[in-house]
């Protein structure tokens, strides 16, 4: 008899017919993981490096609300009181000293102060203030932490997204995700390690582009890229049989795979074979774990309601948060929520109400969602966007009316859940909210702090690329921000 | 022992990457395995410590970042990445390495001490060195501490070819490297492949496609001992070939069909795509091909194509974002052109040196810069304007259309001729009394009919109608649908209209009686917009009503027929004097046509060159052409006899009523020649290209990297610890390019034949192609590499006898079919001692599937294509205002089904086929793909679409032509997708899936129907047998043996 064939008979004749007579199907339906109970239900890592985490997470995953276009920080965190009474008054050089200003603004004539026009009251007992504009978010300051210091160097949008999503300015480096895949791998095998949904807006509606690179794997393999969570169409690309498919077709179809390719396997003796057939079974537990994430219809009223009227539109910020949840049940390691619109160089008065009205309450329902599940303990929460904006005012100004520039040396983030100490506000910015007064965070200091929640050090966590050991975090000294680290 | 163990450190990493792409527990397996057993073969086969080899990599990784080139960071005063440094005396008076002394050594001491304020390296670098190394370390001093330079800085020279046991077995020089290798280790090569199996994967391998059943049956057939030598030759010479080869070299030059940052707009690149499949093609020498893409524009009397070839300098992604800062962008820019150079040519980690001295390979800040300096200085724009051809373009013609130009502009020149000598024949006698000579006419100047004006640019391409649709003048009239308000217009004309007093603007318009619009505007452009004139309901809010900005002329004209609108200047707010080049056509709803476009003028004709003169001059001479209006404004008695024939060739040109009319319809002729150039050019394609602006651009140091951080100014200079620029070169871009390919450039061709080796056998002899330095893999086979490299130059860079050499080898022949215990040992096939067995990649999984079908359009080269794919992937992530943010599918099968090369590749959402099966976004350089296995890709190729489609096709295609037979039939469908007959349990598996969908088809008419609905052209085919095939035909496309090259 053939060798080849011998040895590998021998190794997978019993493991190959057992299954066999089980037959793919119930294998693969066996082995579909019912919603799990919620948190502390021991769940099976596969994938991941060896020793990574680090030391013991104390989250185990992570949702990630993305404010695509810049959040202005004066509007809705970093309360300014002083401001009003400087209202188009010209911003004092003392403030500026001559840093660099987008070209949009870089050839204003002048640059006068525009007071939010929004009113502000403290919160909780923390105190934190809060914008009029983010009411269910004021409840729940003492559930989450505020920074008011993120800082960045990048000016323009599309840089400084790739920077806080990827550590790096320019295209070509691993997102967060990615890097959590390759880290932590995966605690649910029939979902992707790492899902990303882009949600619908109403605020500006000349938005930002996102770039697929934004949740890439970069220089990691493609494997750990990001999975886009479709609203329309399959929720996960080519999920669905073609038409005139059902799943018994499907599934004699991948039996009749399943065994030429083990035939295969006996010829080649390449140990790749075996690793395309599990990956066509898990191919095959996605077509209903996938569906069975994106079915609500066994939600209660009282969580939809929770979440607000958009909840039941698909694509809505409120869906999306909604099926993060679901996924944070199934261990789904990391959700990146992006939500557009953010932008707002002009008509802040109009667009960022109905931007804040998109987040404000599937915010604060996900937090109290997981809260109530005991899935917050061990799931990080971050809210944020990839810089500020400017105190002064671009084109027209008025009291009601206003709109700002790009602005990078301040803006707020709020984290929550899994890690991070309640409750707190943590840095200070100057009266003009445009320089740091106390305690800076650079981005990479909030990637170092995510990572860190996660059981990860930032320090440890690299790949050698082009000679380097590349790191998330880049090259400089950063660390995690142990003042908000619960 | 020490050693054995060290070797297995050094090898992990290159598992590391493979086991990403299987299980995890299985990778944990195969670790353990493949460090024991290279380690245990290695062990036999090294005597002594080799520097390069063992040495190097950990005094690189573990030393190098303050004992290594870059001078700041150093520290102690030592470095030991050079041999005197490193056995000279450090600072503190010790010798860093005193050889066949470990006790004296200092490096040796600190690695061992335990006084932990002494120790290397430090604790907090996180950095450790094991026993074993330490144990390398030491038996290496004791033998010497022999020293080599590192090994890719050296010149490639010709190694001798070493000697073998079995010397029947190889073909070429290459085996005998292999063999050499795999002898001392006593490891046997595997037998060559079958012959089926080896025309499949060589075809794959030169061409990116499957063999055809004809192709199979004829190398079956031939039992002659050049046979597999003709199918090579055959298969190099296909174009194919080349459009195989160009893959990969534009995954290295990052080429994309839109700018990859910001709008992400659409680019017009692809000639330059086109270019890299013709030299491939033409077997361009590697050399003349570096020296094109980086300095063709300076070549002496530049080609259109090796101007074309600087595209390469251009594919780097651009933006336009509002609010960047220009300077920033070009360094950015230019920082990618020389990374990417970096990666390319010189295998080199450069982007290090953008901040600060390399680490670990020896290239500094000063030589980065030095390096910018050669590529900073673009005739152009660093910022992309969101256009498809940010200049230095190239507009890009076919022979015909320079012909047919060349033919026009004949006729230009014979009508001028023609005009001259009508003119010399024209007596002209100046009347006694100027004032008779003066009529008052009205000349009506059609700009608008089957063209734009001359130069005008569109706003996007107009739409046009030809009869039976309305048509008023000419061949066809101008006509938009819209919902909402929505525009078309023309600006930048190359003649504008000179307004004069009492002009009336016309233009004939059609109101569709179906689908009449709510309002019609013109509007017209002296340098702003704001003259407008409507028709109908006042729903579009441009401008003021009531003004110049937006004047009501009327009611909409009656639907149904053609209507002379007129708008006279004045109303509008234009000048005398002004200048319009720019009309717009805007509606709210509707479909509205449009035709005959232009001015009537009232004006005074003139008998009399004086009267004429004289009014010009008494009204300002506006609207002249400038050269004749200074006449105009000279008196008379000033002007030159030169002048004066000017000014009189002009007058009885343009205004003598006598003779106008004769050089009215010359000019015409002369303008209608100029127009159809224009739309000539107009239609070809343009390509991005690298143009040297006139004067160079300073070039500094930048500190930490940051745009406006001038350090130190630098001049053009080849890196310092590379070799000089060869004699008799200058020193700009097309000095640097004839420098890279100097025969005795270290890197070029090393680097070069590597990537081609990882073409071929999926793992580069270096596995990290993409740097050659202290941090990257040392290879696995040294002389092998030094051996390619320097044949490669001794052969002319010739790629295609370089490549033919690789295939023809006994190496490459062998079976990949192999023992686990091998594939354990040696999972990614260092060692060579199998053939090459690796998945497809994603380019060749979809051509495979179009061409095993009969799908497939194989076309040379041309525009790029968008095959359908899943909406709203553009628009979830696109800006709202960019001209890629909806994706519509091509429908045409002429286009659908061609070759993935030529799929439309938008980089910030590349096409999902691509990105899920490991192809890079075109966003940087990338010069080795990764390989992974997921679910996502077993989804793909078993739901999307297009490979449903070829599913369907092949179904189709052993239905009619593999007879009635089931048995027939699957065997067909599976010799298509193997290029082999199945066995007795394959076929009895693929005839029992067949039943088994067949009876369910038979049960279920609806399901078949649904399955095979799309075909329609196969009608007379049974809908569940086809869907039964389908269904079969799915299967099999998914196989193992068939989405790997074997």
């Amino acid at each position: 008899m053939d060798p080849i064939r011998e040895y590998v008979q021998s190794m997978t004749r019993r493991h190959f017919l057992s299954r066999s007579a089980m037959g793919l199907g119930s294998a693969a339906l066996a082995g579909l993981l019912p919603p799990t109970g919620g948190a502390g239900e021991p769940a099976k890592r596969s994938g991941g490096l060896p020793g990574v985490p680090h030391f013991a997470p104390k989250a185990k995953r992570a949702i990630y609300l993305f404010m695509a276009g810049a959040p202005s920080q004066m509007d809705l965190f970093d309360y300014k009181p002083e401001m009003d009474k400087l209202f188009d008054k010209d911003l004092p050089e003392s403030i500026r000293m001559g840093q660099r200003l987008t070209t949009m603004t870089s050839g204003q004539k002048r640059f006068p102060i525009a007071p939010s026009k929004f009113e502000f009251k403290q919160h909780g007992r923390s105190g934190a203030w809060v914008s009029e504009l983010l009411p269910y978010t004021a409840k729940m300051v003492d559930d989450i932490a505020i920074v008011k210091t993120l800082n960045t160097e990048a000016i323009n949008h599309d840089p400084a997204i790739t920077y806080i999503c990827t550590g790096h300015q320019l295209p070509g480096r691993a997102s967060l995700g990615a890097w959590l895949s390759y880290g932590l791998g995966t605690l649910n095998e029939n979902l992707p390690t790492f899902v990303v949904l882009t949600a619908s807006w109403t605020g500006r509606k000349e938005a930002q582009a996102l770039f697929n690179r934004l949740w890439g794997a970069g220089f990691l393999p493609s494997k750990y890229q990001g999975v886009s969570l479709r609203s329309k169409g399959d929720p996960v690309l080519f999920l669905a049989n073609p038409k005139g498919v059902s799943p018994a077709t499907r599934r004699r179809m991948l039996a009749a795979l399943d065994r030429m390719n083990q035939d295969t396997l006996e010829r080649y003796g390449d140990p790749e074979i075996q690793a395309r057939i599990a990956q066509y079974e898990m191919a095959f537990r996605m077509q209903t774990s996938v569906p069975e994430l994106t079915n609500i219809a066994g939600e209660s009223k009282h969580v939809l309601d929770m979440y607000g009227p958009d909840v039941t539109k698909p694509g809505t910020f409120a869906a999306s948060c909604l099926l993060a949840r679901r996924m944070a049940e199934r261990n789904v390691r990391f959700v990146q929520i992006f939500h557009r619109g953010w932008d707002q160089h002009g008509n802040i008065g109009g667009d960022l109400p109905n931007q804040c009205r998109d987040v404000d309450q599937p915010c604060h329902a996900l937090i109290q969602d997981l809260k109530q599940r005991g899935l917050l303990d061990d799931t990080l929460v971050v809210w944020g966007g990839e810089f500020g904006r400017t105190v002064y005012c671009q084109g027209k100004l008025t009291r009601e009316n206003y709109g700002r520039d790009h602005h990078p040396r301040c803006f707020t983030v709020w984290m929550a859940g899994g890690g991070i100490k309640p409750g707190v506000v943590y840095g200070q910015t100057d009266d003009f909210s445009y320089n740091i007064v106390d305690n800076p965070v650079h981005i990479h200091d909030m990637n170092a702090t995510i990572l860190h929640c996660l059981g990860i050090d930032h320090q440890r966590l690299s790949f050698k690329w082009q000679g380097l050991d590349v790191r998330l975090t880049g090259v400089e000294p950063h660390q995690p921000v142990k003042a908000i680290l619960a | 022992m020490i050693r054995k163990v060290f070797i297995c450190q050094v090898l992990l990493p290159a598992f590391r990457c493979r086991s990403h792409g299987i299980s995890w527990g299985f990778a944990v397996v195969v670790s353990v395995l493949l460090g024991w057993s290279v380690q245990l073969c290695r062990a036999a086969d090294q005597e002594r410590v080799d520097f390069n080899q063992q040495i190097r990599p950990i005094l690189s990784d573990k030393c190098f970042h303050c004992h290594g080139p870059n001078a700041e960071d150093r520290e102690g005063g030592f470095r030991l990445d050079d041999k005197a440094s490193a056995l000279g005396e450090a600072d503190s008076g010790a010798h860093p390495i005193v050889p066949s002394d470990p006790k004296s050594s200092e490096v040796y001491q600190r690695l061992i001490t335990d006084d932990s304020d002494l120790h290397m390296p430090p604790v907090d670098s996180k950095k450790n060195v094991t026993k074993e190394e330490i144990a390398t370390i030491r038996t290496w001093i004791e033998q010497g501490a022999p020293w080599e330079g590192h090994w890719a800085y050296s010149p490639p020279c010709l190694p001798s070819v070493p000697a073998v046991r079995q010397k029947a077995w190889p073909r070429n020089a290459i085996d005998h490297f292999v063999l050499a290798r795999l002898e001392k280790l006593d490891i046997k090569p595997s037998p060559e492949a079958k012959k089926a199996a080896l025309l499949r994967r060589v075809t794959f391998d030169l061409t990116g496609l499957p063999p055809t059943p004809d192709e199979v049956a004829a190398f079956l057939a031939d039992d002659s001992p050049d046979a597999y030598e003709n199918v090579v030759d055959r298969l190099l010479a296909s174009d194919c070939y080349g459009e195989h080869m160009a893959r990969f070299w534009l995954d290295a030059a990052r080429y994309g069909d839109t700018h990859g940052l910001h709008l992400d707009n659409y680019r017009e690149m692809w000639p330059y795509r086109d270019w890299v499949v013709r030299s491939f093609n033409g077997n361009k020498p590697f050399d003349q091909f570096t020296i094109e893409q980086l300095a063709g524009d300076l070549l002496p009397n530049p080609t259109d194509d090796q101007r074309i070839a600087t595209g390469f300098l251009r594919c780097h992604v651009t933006t336009n974002e509002g609010g960047s800062i220009k300077e920033e962008v070009y360094v950015r820019n230019v920082v990618d052109r020389v990374v990417t150079i970096g990666t390319v040519f010189l295998g080199s980690t450069l982007e290090c040196t953008r901040c600060h001295d390399h680490k670990y390979d020896p290239f500094t800040m000063k030589d980065f810069y030095s390096l910018f300096a050669y590529f900073n200085s673009m005739d152009g724009n660093e910022m992309d304007g969101n256009r498809k051809d940010p200049p230095p373009t190239l507009r890009i013609l076919t022979a015909q259309q320079k012909q047919e130009i060349a033919s026009l502009r004949g006729d230009v020149k014979n009508v001028k001729a023609e005009l001259r000598k009508q003119l010399a024949a024209v007596e002209y006698h100046e009347p006694d009394d100027s004032k008779l000579g003066k009529v008052v006419e009205e000349v009506q100047r059609i700009w608008v009919d089957d063209e734009v004006p001359t130069g005008a640019k569109e706003s996007e391409p107009w739409k046009w109608v030809t009869t039976p649709k309305p048509v008023l003048s000419g061949k066809r009239a101008t006509t938009r649908t819209a919902m909402g308000r929505s525009q078309h217009f023309f600006e930048k004309a190359k003649e504008p209209l000179v307004v004069e007093k009492q002009q009336l603007l016309f233009a004939y318009v059609y109101l569709d009686p179906d689908n009449p619009p709510k309002e019609i505007m013109m509007q017209w452009n002296n340098g702003t917009w704001e003259h407008r004139a409507y028709w109908g309901a006042n729903v579009i809010d441009w401008g003021k009503n009531g003004k110049a900005s937006r004047r009501h002329k009327g009611d909409l004209p009656p639907a149904g027929e053609w209507v002379r609108l007129e708008v006279s200047v004045g109303d509008v707010g234009l000048k005398p004097g002004d200048k319009v080049h720019g009309w717009a056509f805007t509606q709210f709803d509707g479909t509205v046509y449009w035709d005959k476009i232009g001015v009537t003028t009232r004006r005074t004709v003139y008998s009399s060159l004086a009267g004429w003169a004289k009014d010009q001059r008494a009204a300002g001479a506006n609207g002249l052409p400038k050269d004749i209006k200074s006449i105009v404004k000279l008196e008379m008695t000033k002007r030159t006899d030169a002048q004066k024939k000017q000014l009189l060739d002009y007058f009885l040109q343009h205004v003598y009523a006598p003779s106008r009319k004769t050089f009215d319809s010359l000019q015409a002729r002369i303008q209608a020649a100029e127009q159809k150039i224009a739309a000539i050019e107009k239609a070809g394609p343009t390509t991005l290209v690298f143009r040297e602006a006139k004067k160079q651009k300073p070039a500094w140091i930048l500190e930490r990297g940051e745009y406006d951080q001038h350090g130190l100014k630098v001049e053009r200079a080849t890196p310092a610890g590379l070799p000089p620029l060869p004699q008799g070169v200058d020193n700009d871009r097309l000095g640097l390019a004839k420098w890279l390919v100097t025969p005795n450039h270290p890197l070029v061709a090393r680097v070069t034949v590597n990537r081609f080796w990882q073409h071929v056998f999926g793992v580069g002899l270096v596995k990290t192609a993409e740097d050659f330095g202290s941090q990257g893999e040392v290879p696995s086979h040294p002389d092998l590499l030094n051996w390619l490299a320097a044949q490669f130059v001794k052969d002319g860079w010739d790629v295609k006898r370089t490549v033919k050499r690789m295939v023809m080898s006994a190496t490459y022949c062998q079976t990949s079919r192999a023992a686990p215990a091998r594939y354990q040992r040696d999972p990614e096939n260092r060692l060579l001692a199998r053939g090459p067995r690796f998945r497809l990649d994603a380019e060749m999984l979809r051509d495979q599937a179009l061409a095993i079908s009969g799908l497939l359009v194989e076309k040379l080269g041309g525009p790029s294509v968008k095959p359908p794919q899943p909406d709203g992937l553009w628009f979830a992530v696109g800006y709202s205002g960019s001209d890629t943010v909806r994706f519509k599918p091509d429908t045409d099968p002429k286009k659908t089904h061609r070759r993935t090369l030529y799929t439309f590749i938008k980089r910030t959402a590349p096409p999902p086929e691509l990105s899920t099966l490991d192809a890079p976004s075109r966003e940087a350089c990338t010069v080795r793909r990764e390989r992974t296995n997921t679910p996502l890709q077993a989804l793909l190729l078993m739901n999307d679409p297009q490979f449903v489609e070829a599913a369907r096709a092949l179904a189709a295609k052993v239905m009619s032509q593999a007879g009635p037979d089931a048995r027939g039939r699957a065997t067909r469908m599976f010799q298509l997708a193997t290029c082999r007959l199945p066995d007795e349990l394959e076929l009895k598996q693929l005839l029992a899936a067949y039943r088994d969908h067949l009876v369910a088809f038979r049960k279920d008419a609806k399901a078949a129907e649904q399955l095979v609905q799309a075909n329609r052209a196969k009608a007379e085919l049974d809908p569940s047998e086809l869907a039964a095939w389908t269904m079969v035909a799915n299967l099999v496309l998914n196989l193992d043996e068939v989405v790997t090259k074997n």
